[in-house]
């Protein structure tokens, strides 16, 4: 392996991890070792998995220079889906879950479908599906709390492997999968060509209509799989329920050095990205300060990151100008 | 059997303008075939049919026997056919093996393999004699490097029908002699080869035979090239016709101050030492291949980019032009763009906001408001001056056909009235008759004392219209021709200026 | 023949088409329950709304204007209320002065968000998304910080009850009075309308702005400044999202975080079925007005029927992608039909 080539790659995943170590051991050091009982760091690495898997859910539309404004209400939804059955029709545990997962795959598919008919962007098309589905996530759980599903499937979310929680498995297993399908499979490298340069890739036999549908209905599948994690780690299913999701879903990936424009996914940058969030969160807590702080840092840091990266790009485009007259 | 591909009376016609008509072309397998032409004759709308991008309108294409027409960029390719595109068609993203493999990557049970995509990209630079690390990404390469990879692009695939357009446009001439030994290695191995250059001793050193277009017709169709000197090319590229126009010699008076004067200019963009004057009422050519720089200087002297050194006059004062707003206002300098489309229209806007958008500040009433009275007057003006085909004022822009889009562009820059026109590629695009009368318009707004810098690719209307002709190339001033308008003698000085033998 | 021709004008004119629309609806939800009728419970409170989501779908309306988004109205409406808010409950200030201090804050962020999408190049979703979450963060905490457990102002300078809760019927011209359905906050949105309206359709400002919006290079081309443009339809994107906010908050009697959280949608949906295209060059500011209240009466009008909230969200996304597909599919016709006349 050429190692310039790997750090120049690799530079901004390589400093969040090292933000993140440093962050993390400061953060334990101030705390007197508190952050190291059983408990907290199962707290801490319990809620690391739904923004994991939420930031995928936007990397992979934001990998074809398009944006999902419906993941939170897309996750709501496919929760109150499946907690509506559990509770109400008494459906097995994982029909449920299934039924959930598969319809927010099919709205992601609707997305797609809708994106590449109406040729508008996703921002627009995503908008009016997230207000549709926020009416039905008030339809299905109104202003209840719905819990009255199996004690199986808390016990399903408390389970631990090796001294990690199984959700965060789960989310790291969906990482390491979405990884490979990006860089190993011919499907993912064509929907990242479209996004790279969409004329090159119809040059080269790729159609870009099929790379948008494809993101999007992964993108939906991804909601999914963190719907089945919310509900499984939390105590019900409410109307709140993904209200939260939007911001972090686009912090986790412009963070970890996804490129609005498309074309590039980081899936290591953003697992790294969504637990130097969680980080905040817990500084908040550590030192008792207000909530509002968490969103406050990390809208700055968001606007910075995308300000530096687009200096960047711009003076690297620059240099590649200067060479050209040097001919 | 071996290699060939047969075009045969391929016509296409694009909205106002007939790019090809009715064009034939044989390419033999184990042969180089030079492809030539002027700026717009029609090469490039030619090799995208053949490759499927565009649909012809009528003719048929043969390939190895089999009539048919491609619907799509990969049915070419999976029928042996490879083309390097003139524009860049790489993933910026990506590694360069992995942009060499993007036709057709190796795979394994719909999973990449990454060892045959090296072994594949390897072997491909290798006959290029090209060196650089596979897992470098695109985004990083100069643009030689990336014209490297996009024909390394083409020989991964193994096609025996390979289509280079202008392959050598950006890359040294290093760089070049090892294309050159690559291409003869695949006409020993069969291959049947369609060579585009602009580099007339590029072409005679590796071609056998030789296809010119002029106005998207085939003027000599694939003739051996040895038959042809260079200057007999030359004269059916840029033919000998245009008799049908009365070409008038004007009188510049060129013993007064110049409007406008560089001297010793250099761009940020690498133009060096560039001077010239332009006089009251003259129509100063700018001639040169696309990518000489003429429309990147007219924007440096706009104010667009930066001038690095030397000295930029305004009848005889010296001027710093900061930005595109001065250069109007204050300095009463105008731009016809060559990308009407991108740059000159306002699609969502009617014609009458189009023609008004330069001369806001002076149909203004109190308050900033527009007058609309004087709106529709001044536009209503422009329109009928320069004949808009129009319902009427209110019609919006992007509803126009090509032609009248550009007297829209044009037109609001007379209405700005300035005592400086620089036009960009005024008649690409546009059919014969409205050509006919723009050139008519340009000569007749010099009379009125305007002064024009015409940047023109098309050398019988540069002949026909302006009164000296710049020659350009690599960002540099090669010659100032005195236009006598007579086409001979000017075009084979101008020819001379830019391949110089 | 010309009547004709004007005829087919004005039923093609999208603002006549959602005029009749709204009309429509309001009739018929009328007719289905007479309660939608009642000046006091149904009218005037959708009026007083319509006029709040006015300005706001203004505020999108500039950012629109040159071709960007603007995702932080609500948030910015926030902060300019809670600065109103301030200045009312610490520094005493009388209702208009409390109201310009709002206002200048929420220039001042538009145009910060104007600055930054300008120097950086980073797109404009981006970067008023950011805004929102910083500014969320910054609200809460503030409100939090100053007035603990209540996390609102509550002190009402003078004059608010009056612009909450009456309506023209106060002003009498001669003896006739003016409709006891309207209500007075319809007055600041209709100035808004009119000085949005005439930005656009008749200053030279205005024109810049659009062409800005049409075709950025065209634009630079021709002379314009447009990165002094994209500043300033975000400051005015800011400044009317301030109006909104502090208008909200006088509606609801007091001034709290949660003002502005439910701009966003709105906020788009008058602009877009008003007929005000996304990719920028065009706007129409009387149909942001038609759009907002034609989501209004669908949402009235099913609230009185006894339908929640939840259906209105679900009706209310459908009439948004189904008014952009109509729009594309227009848009596919008349391409059509243009090939055909060449």
């Amino acid at each position: 392996m050429n190692f310039k080539l790997f750090f120049k790659h690799r530079a901004t995943e390589l400093s969040l991890t090292i933000i993140f170590v440093v962050g993390f051991a400061l953060l334990v050091a101030t705390s007197g070792g508190v952050l190291l009982t059983r408990q907290s760091l199962q707290g801490f690495l319990t809620y690391l998995a739904v923004p994991i898997v939420i930031g995928m859910a936007q990397m992979v539309v934001l990998a074809i220079g398009q944006m999902n404004l419906a993941v939170g209400a897309m996750g709501g939804v496919s929760a109150a889906i499946m907690a509506v059955l559990m509770a109400d029709h008494h459906l097995p545990i994982w029909l449920a879950l299934l039924i959930g997962f598969l319809s927010a795959t099919a709205v992601g598919a609707i997305n797609g479908a809708l994106v590449v008919i109406t040729q508008l962007n996703g921002f627009i098309i995503t908008l009016g599906t997230m207000t549709i589905l926020l009416g039905f996530q008030y339809r299905l759980v109104r202003t209840f709390t719905v819990d009255s599903y199996p004690k199986s499937l808390p016990d399903f979310g408390n389970k631990n492997i090796l001294g990690f929680p199984l959700i965060l498995v789960i989310a790291f297993v969906t990482s390491v999968l979405l990884s490979l399908f990006f860089s190993r499979t011919v499907t993912g490298r064509q929907v990242l060509a479209t996004g790279g340069n969409h004329i090159a890739a119809r040059l080269s036999g790729i159609s870009n209509g099929r790379s948008v549908f494809i993101a999007h209905t992964l993108s939906g599948s991804l909601v999914g799989i963190a719907a089945i994690i919310t509900i499984s780690s939390l105590p019900g299913i409410n109307r709140s329920i993904g209200g939260d999701w939007m911001l972090a879903s686009f912090a986790a990936p412009i963070i970890g050095g996804v490129l609005m424009a498309g074309g590039t996914v980081a899936v290591f940058g953003t697992v790294v990205a969504a637990g130097v969030v969680r980080l905040v969160d817990i500084a908040r807590a550590q030192y008792s300060l207000d909530p509002s702080i968490v969103s406050l840092t990390v809208g700055i840091v968001v606007l910075s990151t995308v300000a530096l990266s687009e200096w960047r790009r711009r003076s690297s485009q620059r240099a590649l100008e200067g060479k050209k007259d040097a001919k | 059997m071996s290699t060939e591909l047969r075009v045969e009376k391929v016509s296409k016609s694009f909205p106002g303008v007939n790019a090809l008509n009715e064009v034939n072309l044989t390419l033999k397998g184990g042969s180089v075939h030079a492809l030539l032409g002027e700026n717009g004759a029609g090469k490039s709308t030619l090799i995208k049919i053949i490759t499927g991008v565009y649909r012809a309108d009528s003719g048929s294409l043969k390939t190895n026997g089999e009539e048919k027409f491609f619907e799509s960029p990969v049915e070419a390719t999976h029928a042996g056919i490879a083309v390097v595109h003139q524009e860049r068609n790489l993933i910026p993203e990506f590694s360069i093996e992995e942009n060499i493999t993007l036709h057709n990557p190796p795979t394994r049970l719909g999973i990449v393999d990454q060892s045959e995509r090296t072994r594949m990209a390897k072997e491909a630079l290798q006959t290029l004699g090209f060196e650089i690390d596979l897992q470098e990404r695109v985004k990083n390469l100069s643009v030689a490097q990336m014209q490297l990879v996009e024909i390394a692009k083409a020989l991964v695939t193994h096609a025996k029908i390979i289509l280079l357009d202008e392959p050598t446009a950006s890359i040294t001439n290093a760089e070049t002699v090892k294309l050159f030994k690559v291409i003869k290695n695949l006409k020993d191995s069969g291959s049947a080869i369609l060579f585009v250059s602009h580099k007339l001793e590029e072409v005679y050193e590796i071609c056998d035979t030789v296809t010119v277009l002029r106005d998207g017709e085939s003027i000599l169709q694939s003739q051996p090239l040895e038959n042809y000197k260079q200057s007999e090319v030359v004269d059916a590229m840029v033919g000998r016709h245009l008799t049908d126009r009365k070409v008038e010699l004007r009188e510049v008076n060129r013993n007064v101050m110049p409007v406008l004067e560089l001297v010793d200019v250099q761009t940020a963009l690498g133009h060096e030492k560039i001077s010239f004057s332009l006089y009251p009422g003259e129509i100063l050519g700018m001639y040169g291949l696309v990518g000489a720089g003429r429309s990147e200087l007219a924007r440096s002297v706009l104010g667009l980019h930066k001038i690095t050194s030397g000295e930029v006059k305004l009848n005889g004062q010296v001027v710093h032009i900061k930005t595109l707003r001065d250069a109007l206002h204050i300095h009463h300098i105008g731009y016809v763009t060559e990308n009407r489309k991108e740059e000159g229209l306002f699609l969502t806007f009617p014609v009458r906001k189009n023609i008004s958008i330069t001369v806001l500040s002076r149909i203004l009433q109190k308050l900033g408001i527009i007058s609309f009275q004087k709106e529709d007057a001044i536009s209503s003006k422009y329109v009928e001056r320069l004949g808009i085909k129009v319902v009427d004022n209110n019609q919006l822009a992007g509803t126009l056909s090509g032609g009248n889009q550009q007297k829209v562009s044009v037109a609001k820059w007379l209405a700005a009235e300035t005592n400086i026109l620089i036009i960009d590629e005024p008649t690409v695009g546009v059919d014969v008759r409205t050509k006919a009368s723009f050139h008519e318009l340009i000569i007749e707004l010099a009379n009125t004392g305007l002064s024009i810098i015409l940047i023109s690719s098309d050398l019988p209307e540069m002949i026909t219209i302006a009164d000296r002709i710049l020659v350009m190339r690599d960002y540099e001033l090669v010659d100032n021709i005195h236009n006598i308008k007579d086409y001979p003698t000017i075009s084979r000085a101008v020819m001379t200026a830019i391949h110089p033998v | 023949m010309s009547t004709v021709l004007i005829m087919r004008r004005i039923v093609s004119d999208q603002r006549v088409v959602l005029t009749t629309l709204t009309v429509g609806l309001f009739i018929y939800f009328g007719l289905k329950n007479s309660a939608f009728f009642s000046t006091d419970f149904v009218i005037y409170p959708l009026l007083r709304d319509g006029a709040v989501l006015t300005v706001i779908g203004l505020a999108q309306l500039c950012a629109l204007s040159v071709g960007h988004l603007n995702l932080a109205v609500g948030r910015m409406a926030a902060v300019a209320a809670l600065a109103s808010g301030a200045a009312y409950q610490y520094w005493h200030l009388s209702l208009i002065p409390g109201l310009l201090i709002g206002l200048c804050v929420g220039g001042a962020l538009g145009f910060v968000a104007g600055l930054i999408i300008v120097k950086s190049q980073v797109n404009a979703f981006i970067v008023t998304l950011a805004m929102d979450f910083a500014l969320l963060g910054f609200v809460t905490f503030v409100y939090v910080t100053f007035t603990g457990a209540t996390a609102a102002f509550i002190t009402k300078p003078k004059g608010m009850e009056f612009w909450r809760n009456t309506s023209l019927h106060q002003y009498c011209i001669g003896g006739v009075c003016g409709p006891k359905v309207f209500p007075m906050m319809l007055v600041p949105a209709i100035v808004a309308l009119i000085l949005v309206g005439f930005l656009y359709a008749k200053t030279r400002l205005g024109r810049e702005l659009l062409s800005t919006g049409s075709n950025l290079r065209a634009a630079k081309l021709s002379g314009i400044p447009v990165d002094y443009r994209v500043i300033m339809a975000h400051t005015f994107s800011g400044l009317l999202a301030a109006l909104a906010g502090v208008m909200l908050a006088f509606t609801n009697g007091s001034f709290t975080a949660s003002i502005g959280s439910q701009f966003m949608l709105p906020s788009f949906l008058g602009p877009v079925l008003g007929g005000t295209l996304l990719v920028g060059g065009s706007v129409q500011v009387l149909g942001t007005f038609i759009g907002t209240m034609l989501t209004l009466v669908i949402r009235q009008g099913l609230s009185v029927q006894g339908i929640g909230l939840e259906t209105l969200n679900i009706a209310l996304g459908l009439v948004l992608l189904t008014a952009l597909s109509l729009g594309q599919i227009q848009k596919m016709f008349t391409t059509i039909r243009m090939r055909g006349q060449t």
